[in-house]
């Protein structure tokens, strides 16, 4: 038979592999389906709003209750009236409110006395998002009063209203968010998060289904199917594997960029380039630490363990440059980093192959790691000579 | 009755004692516990430790060139924040800059900025901040900020001294209402805290879980059950099994999970606030609630491997779960629902009020009274795993046929597929 006959007959026998065993299905189709909708379908206001914040109230004048309901108008902050700040300074503890606010007694009095009175916030930080929001809500709030008081005084004395917006705002910023205009979360996390959990079911399916012909005691006769060669063997294989993981990787940059729109300043036709490169550099670590490593059960142990990893190391939470330097260099032993640099490049700011093509190299890079060890990952699966399960 | 007792104290012993051998003897099972469980919260600490981006490189376009802008641009550069990296002479050169990624945002100051100030006006600025990740951003935006109250301050005063305001009464004017704004628990907004706690609690549920899980699979495999009751018994016994095992797990975990609690924000000097015993009492109600959800969960698992296959997605899930991204007071209702399934969801949100906030055991009230009820719960489930579990190894015959059935209808002629598979 020539090769691509044994390319073939290995390709037929992993299609009754799959339909054999269920647990390929769900572990592909299911999971980044279940993912895919838990993540998106979490995140899909894009940004929190009616985040709870405390107020005490100690004055209850006019200027003090409007200072409460404007407070509760935005869209992001939703107020729990408190009577005493030792109820509201637990709740801020055990992170039922996320911040704080404090006016106190005699607040409307001492403004129209010109006494300066302090309005004073605790914010809990350690819940990040909710407690930022809420500071940010709050910072706005005492400026828009302190823009109001201004305005009355201003007014008296006889200024027009163009003026008056000299005096209250003499400088102000206007932003520009760029890739992400409306600072949307789930634009922010998603478009890495999802392929990154696509790059830890490539390497866990594929660690998993070329163990499986070791711990089935199955390798000899996939050999013998192939005629013999390990390349025959792993290109029939890969094939199917490609395919399948490709085709749900497609659906993913269709579902986040075509269906869902998120911003792409670039062309969707270069996503599915860095995604298609994605899953065959995750393919090749797979190879990689089977190949090492050819006990399914420490091989799947350590898949897991590198790819939970990838999430960190992509660096889009955290950036990789706030972190110790040899850590740094490990990011880039990730598929994945590569991935969402070359996103950044190509969604965020547009940059096409001139800003991209160093990472292509990169995940290209990757193909050439299982080379290494491919005659050992052959003796395995000839001689079976390592523990099974 | 004592006889009963002492026999069941028996069982109970010699099944927790077959449960430890069984971790002890398996490779994979020891590298989870014990490469994940004791070094991934220390490579995550590394990770994390500098939660604070500091000096976010900038590009400063100056088309004002007034001394207002340039005063602007020396103080932007002076916050923790930013630091202005490079002086760009147009928004061409500063977007290359960016593309490029030596810098994550442009600051521009517009060529009437300066007249504007002079006239009374008011003078606007622009931040183009890099999206690709929230730090940076955020970064921009707190920096430029603080610049601009605080140049309002001193501008306001001038303008209200010309508008015929005395120093006294301008300066009332400025800040009728003063604020103090206080954050106790994370002074500097240090991104890591939540996340690295989340992460601690969320190895112990997790690594317990993937290591119980392998060891059922391999059970499984070979033919016997994790949950075949000693013979001699006749089918009583459930719970001797269940708390048999749970005990290896809970002992092995309260140890791993004081390290991880204690031992480790320790090392990296995460602040640890709260008293020790509450703090521990957290922490073994957390533990057992994870004994039994793992022993819960992990009858699903037909084979060793499939646990990785199936469920190492639920990690990332789970994370989200606890809130420390996306705060759960936004959660969909479903979602929220879901999120009460995961120990790791009421441990984390404890273990910040107690031990990173420093709150008393009041503040973690919700939570340990969540981690109880569901403590009980899945010991009730996971006891009737047991239950099914041997229902099914005593029916495994006639499982068998309804299998076989199955695929004769469905049109699968397995053992051509077993032929082909194996080759034999």
């Amino acid at each position: 038979m020539g090769t691509w006959q044994n390319i073939k007959a290995v390709i037929g026998r992993e299609f009754r592999i799959l339909r054999n065993r269920p647990l390929y299905l769900v572990g592909t189709v299911g999971v980044i389906t279940f993912c895919t909708v838990f993540f998106l379908s979490l995140m899909r206001d894009g940004l929190p709003h009616d985040i709870p914040v405390g107020t005490v109230d100690l004055d209850g004048s006019s200027i003090s209750r409007e200072f409460v309901r404007q407070l509760d108008a935005t869209q992001l902050s939703e107020v729990v009236h408190y009577p005493s700040f030792e109820q509201a300074r637990e709740d801020l503890v055990s992170g039922r409110i996320s911040a704080v606010c404090l006016l106190p007694e005699g607040l409307g009095e001492d403004i129209n006395a010109n006494r300066q009175p302090k309005i004073t916030f605790y914010v809990n930080g350690l819940y990040f998002v909710s407690g930022a929001l809420s500071w940010k809500s709050l910072l706005l709030m005492t400026n828009l009063t302190n823009g109001a008081v201004q305005r009355q005084v201003l007014r008296a004395k006889g200024y027009n209203d163009d003026a008056i917006m000299g005096m209250i705002r003499p400088v102000d910023i206007d932003t520009h968010q760029i890739g992400n205009t409306t600072t949307n979360y789930s634009y922010y996390l998603c478009n890495v998060l999802l392929p990154a959990i696509l790059e830890m079911i490539v390497i866990i399916i594929l660690i998993y289904s070329l163990g499986a012909e070791l711990k089935f005691g199955t390798s000899r006769h996939l050999l013998d199917t192939a005629g013999g060669s390990i390349l025959n063997a792993l290109a029939g294989k890969l094939i199917v594997w490609t395919g399948i993981f490709s085709t749900i990787g497609f659906i993913l940059v269709l579902i986040l960029y075509h269906q869902l729109h998120f911003p792409m300043a670039g062309s969707i036709w270069n996503m599915f380039l860095a995604i298609f490169l994605l899953v065959v550099a995750s393919e090749a670590v797979a190879i990689f630490i089977l190949e090492m490593l050819p006990v399914p059960r420490l091989a799947l142990s350590v898949g897991a363990l590198y790819s939970v990893l990838g999430f960190s190391l992509a660096g889009f939470t955290l950036p990789l440059e706030a972190m110790t330097p040899w850590i740094q260099g490990l990011g880039s032993i990730f598929p994945i980093r590569h991935y969402y640099l070359f996103y950044v490049q190509e969604a965020i700011f547009g940059a096409g192959f001139a800003g991209w093509w160093k990472e292509v190299v990169w995940l290209l890079c990757f193909l050439f790691v299982p080379l290494l060890g491919l005659q050992r990952l052959k003796k395995a699966y000839i001689y079976q000579n390592y523990p099974k399960d | 009755m004592m006889q009963y007792i002492k026999q069941w104290l028996r069982d109970w012993r010699d099944i927790m004692m077959h449960e430890l051998h069984q971790i002890f003897h398996d490779g994979g099972v020891l590298l989870i516990f014990f490469v994940a469980g004791l070094l991934y919260p220390l490579l995550y600490n590394v990770i994390y430790m500098n939660g604070i981006l500091e000096d976010t490189p900038v590009a400063v376009v100056d088309d004002a060139a007034c001394s207002d802008s340039r005063r602007f641009i020396r103080e932007i550069d002076a916050t923790r924040e930013v630091r202005v990296a490079a002086k760009c002479v147009n928004m061409a050169e500063a977007e290359r800059l960016m593309q490029e990624r030596k810098v994550n945002g442009i600051i521009r100051f517009p060529s009437d900025f300066g007249r504007k100030l002079a006239e009374g006006q008011t003078a606007v600025f622009s931040v183009y901040a890099d999206m690709s990740s929230f730090l940076y951003y955020k970064n921009a935006l707190m920096a430029t900020n603080f610049v601009m109250l605080h140049e309002i301050g001193s501008i306001q005063m001038e303008r209200f001294a010309a508008a015929g305001l005395t120093d006294q009464a301008a300066l009332q004017s400025v800040k009728p209402v003063q604020y103090e704004d206080n954050n106790p628990f994370n002074r500097a907004f240090d991104y890591g805290f939540f996340l690295i706690s989340a992460i601690l609690m969320l190895i112990i549920q997790q690594t317990m879980f993937y290591g119980m899980s392998l060891l059922v699979g391999t059970a499984r495999e070979r033919n016997h059950s994790f949950a075949s009751l000693p013979d001699k018994l006749e089918g009583n016994g459930v719970v001797r099994v269940v708390l048999g095992r749970g005990a290896a797990y809970w002992l092995l975990y309260l140890a791993i999970g004081a390290y991880i609690t204690f031992i480790v924000p320790a090392i990296f000097g995460i602040p640890q606030r709260g008293t020790f015993t509450d703090v521990l009492a957290l922490l073994v109600i957390f533990v057992t609630d994870c004994v039994f959800f793992s022993m819960t969960c992990s009858t699903v698992i037909t084979r060793r491997e499939s646990v990785f296959v199936l469920f190492l997605a639920i990690s990332p899930v789970a994370i989200f779960l606890t809130g420390c991204s996306w705060p759960s007071v936004a959660f969909p209702a479903f979602w929220k629902v879901v999120s009460w399934f995961f120990p790791s969801t009421f441990a984390v949100q404890g273990f910040i009020n107690l031990s990173t906030a420093g709150g008393d055991i009041a503040a973690a009230a919700t939570q340990i009274r969540a981690l109880t009820v569901q403590t009980i719960v899945f010991f009730f489930l996971a006891c009737a795993a047991v239950y099914v579990e041997n229902w099914v190894i005593r029916h495994r015959e006639m499982l068998r046929e309804r299998r076989e059935q199955l695929a004769v209808r469905v049109g699968i002629d397995r053992e051509k597929d077993h032929r082909i598979i194996t080759g034999r």
